[in-house]
């Protein structure tokens, strides 16, 4: 089971102090609550690239593939003969195509934001306060216990408004 | 996402020169994150207003479904189509509301690809627009056929009803072109909605309704981790949707062009549809916003420079689809082909001279006024031009249709059309439609996207928490 220290934040700066401070010490692995996104948490934390947009291209290389895959194999197998036409023809294929890339491209970009997101999450897991969704940043650092009275010590120096201990 | 605070300059939230709404000069009354949630969550509290409005809505869906049922009753003949029209006031409705439904992803997909700040607190409105307009366009292929217990039909999979499925048909191309638009645009919509249920999840007191937030926002938990793919999701999803909106107005326009119609069958249609579509939406934002703005007291988040802004966009859109009209009659002219020539004429000077003028009047010559940025500035000028923004682009609508179908080639094929009471039943009852859903909408969910309009407030720092102290402002 997750044990750790969280950290309640009024102040960016305070929070990000924190951050450079557990991070530099390596206390343990941190995550950030906040009500909207800021670049000074990423500047803080400095994460990996999101792997979302591999979803997306395979979603919409997929979607195309599929779209272009679909009408001609309609057409083929339920031939509309006209004098003179192809019985497909990939111009107006492109429509479907095209279609099906966004749709199954935005479709699979949702799957990766739920994905490495975690989400549907049936329980709120520990470390959260329903105050970061509205003006308060949490920091919240999972460590071993015998850390935890250092990661206290951080939080509380960087101005934390609260901190508390939760597993 | 869309832009950042520039804290510490001087806002104010008068004229512009060159007045474009930057990210610094949106919000001037609005100071931290506190005064965002309990502004924007304090709109869900219902009102008589409210009440009184969405009374009015179910009346008219009322109306529309009774003669609805009517038509079905005693058939397609009671809607007043005669041969060789047999495309009317349905048909003229869905693409109205299509293009309706456009604004709506312009203003939270186009305009966030290009960084324009004054989206910010008028792109969730415009979603649920897009959504609820989409939503009432779709049901006029089912009204429009008649025996809407077939509408499966209309969908294009092998079947043993001996209908094959023509995918070289721009009514096929029409069915995925809309049914994608409807899913991006939901799933757009839902996902931008995560993080501010996630904060009426919060703010909820009532533990019925807690339990309803808490399923409904997905567990989301505003953490660093889920705000990086959030982030990168949302840009991928605009990216899509930017290319969709093109896409889809163009292929509602290929239903016509298609054809060999006089006055459809032009390569213009595309552009002409999509600038239009642009417009009445843009129109619609303004019907709504504006009683909004008002009733919710929601003045300091819809600024004076917001309107301004969109009212530009819409003064360009409207240059756009007059220059389409008067193309269209040049190249009626310059192509020298009788028919086309006779058929514009007859458009304008002819039986449908009213449409046609009622048309350029609210489409090309009203909002030339939108030049005056005093006009640009005044809300209610600009409602009254939204409403003559929406008839007139119904009226575009109108004239694209039916004029072409009544006076195609030959003359044993001139006729005319005039809707009945079951018609403008139905077109009633497709607003009542609309506003009902988007009347329930704002008062369950915020109308203002809580997450996005923090992100441009200046977060809270020790220095500027010092400062407030100190009894600054």
């Amino acid at each position: 089971m997750a044990q750790g220290m969280l950290g309640v934040f009024l102040e960016i700066d305070s929070a990000c102090e924190s951050i450079a401070a557990l991070r530099k010490q390596n206390v343990g692995k941190i995550t950030v609550f906040t009500p909207t996104p800021r670049h000074e948490f990423d500047h803080a934390l400095q994460p990996p690239k999101s792997p979302v947009r591999i979803y997306t291209l395979v979603g919409a290389l997929s979607g195309a593939t599929f779209g272009y895959w679909v009408s001609i194999w309609g057409s083929n197998y339920w031939p509309i003969i006209v004098g003179g036409k192809a019985i497909s023809t990939w111009i107006p294929y492109t429509i479907f195509a095209f279609e099906l890339m966004v749709l199954i491209g935005g479709l699979s970009t949702v799957a990766g934001l739920f994905i490495h997101s975690r989400v549907p999450r049936l329980t709120m897991t520990v470390g959260y306060d329903p105050r970061f969704s509205g003006s308060h940043y949490g920091v919240w650092v999972e460590c071993l216990p015998e850390r935890l009275k250092e990661a206290e010590t951080i939080l509380r120096q960087a101005g934390a408004e609260e901190v508390r201990g939760e597993q | 996402m869309a832009t950042l605070a520039e804290p510490g300059l001087d806002h104010n939230d008068g004229p512009k020169r060159p007045n474009i709404a930057r990210a610094g000069l949106q919000l001037p009354a609005v100071k931290d994150y506190a005064q965002v949630d309990r502004e924007i969550i304090a709109t869900l509290r219902p009102t008589k207003a409210w009440f009184t409005l969405l009374m009015a809505s179910i009346t008219c869906l009322g109306i529309g479904a009774a003669s609805w049922i009517y038509q079905i009753y005693s058939g397609l003949g009671v809607a007043g189509y005669s041969p060789p029209v047999m495309w009317g006031v349905y048909i003229i409705t869905f693409v109205f509301w299509i293009g309706i439904g456009h604004a709506g992803t312009l203003i939270s997909a186009i305009l966030y690809l290009f960084r324009a700040g004054f989206r910010t607190t008028i792109y969730r409105c415009a979603e649920a627009m897009t959504v609820f307009a989409v939503m009432t366009a779709g049901l006029f292929p089912i009204i429009h056929i008649g025996r809407p217990w077939k509408f499966f039909w209309l969908i294009p999979y092998p079947n043993w009803r001996l209908l094959w499925p023509n995918f070289k048909s721009p009514l096929v191309w029409d069915v995925f072109a809309i049914s994608t638009y409807l899913t991006i645009s939901v799933t757009f919509l839902f996902i931008g909605l995560l993080p501010d249920i996630a904060t009426l999840r919060d703010a909820e007191k009532n533990p019925i309704k807690k339990q309803m937030l808490s399923l409904l926002s997905f567990g989301w938990r505003n953490s660093e981790n889920e705000w990086r793919h959030f982030a990168r999701a949302y840009l991928f999803l605009a990216a899509f949707s930017t290319p969709l909106v093109l896409s889809v107005h163009s292929v509602v326009s290929f239903d016509f062009s298609m054809a060999l119609v006089p006055g459809w069958h032009t390569t213009i249609f595309a552009p002409y549809f999509v600038a239009g579509a642009i417009f009445s939406g843009m129109g619609m934002v303004y019907t709504i916003i504006i009683p909004i703005r008002k009733f919710f007291k929601l003045e300091h988040y819809v600024t004076l420079n917001v309107m301004d802004a969109g009212a530009k966009l819409t003064l360009f859109t409207s240059m756009v689809v007059g220059c389409a009209y008067i193309v269209e009659f040049f190249i009626a002219w310059y192509g020298g082909v009788k028919v086309e020539q006779e058929y514009f004429y007859n458009r304008v000077f002819g039986q449908w001279w009213y449409a046609a003028w009622i048309m350029l009047t609210c489409n090309m010559i009203l909002p030339l006024s939108l030049f005056s940025q005093k006009l640009r500035r005044n809300p209610t000028w600009l409602f009254i031009l939204s409403l003559f923004i929406n008839i007139g682009m119904w009226f575009e609508r109108f004239v694209i249709i039916v004029p072409g179908l009544s006076h195609e080639f030959e003359p044993w094929q001139w006729s005319g059309y005039r809707p009945t009471w079951v018609d403008f039943g139905i077109l009633l009852g497709s607003f009542g439609w609309f506003f009902m859903w988007f009347l329930l909408f704002i008062k369950q969910l915020p109308v203002i996207a809580i997450a996005e309009v923090k992100e441009i407030v200046p977060p809270r720092t020790r220095k500027s928490a010092a400062h407030v102290h100190a009894g600054g402002h």
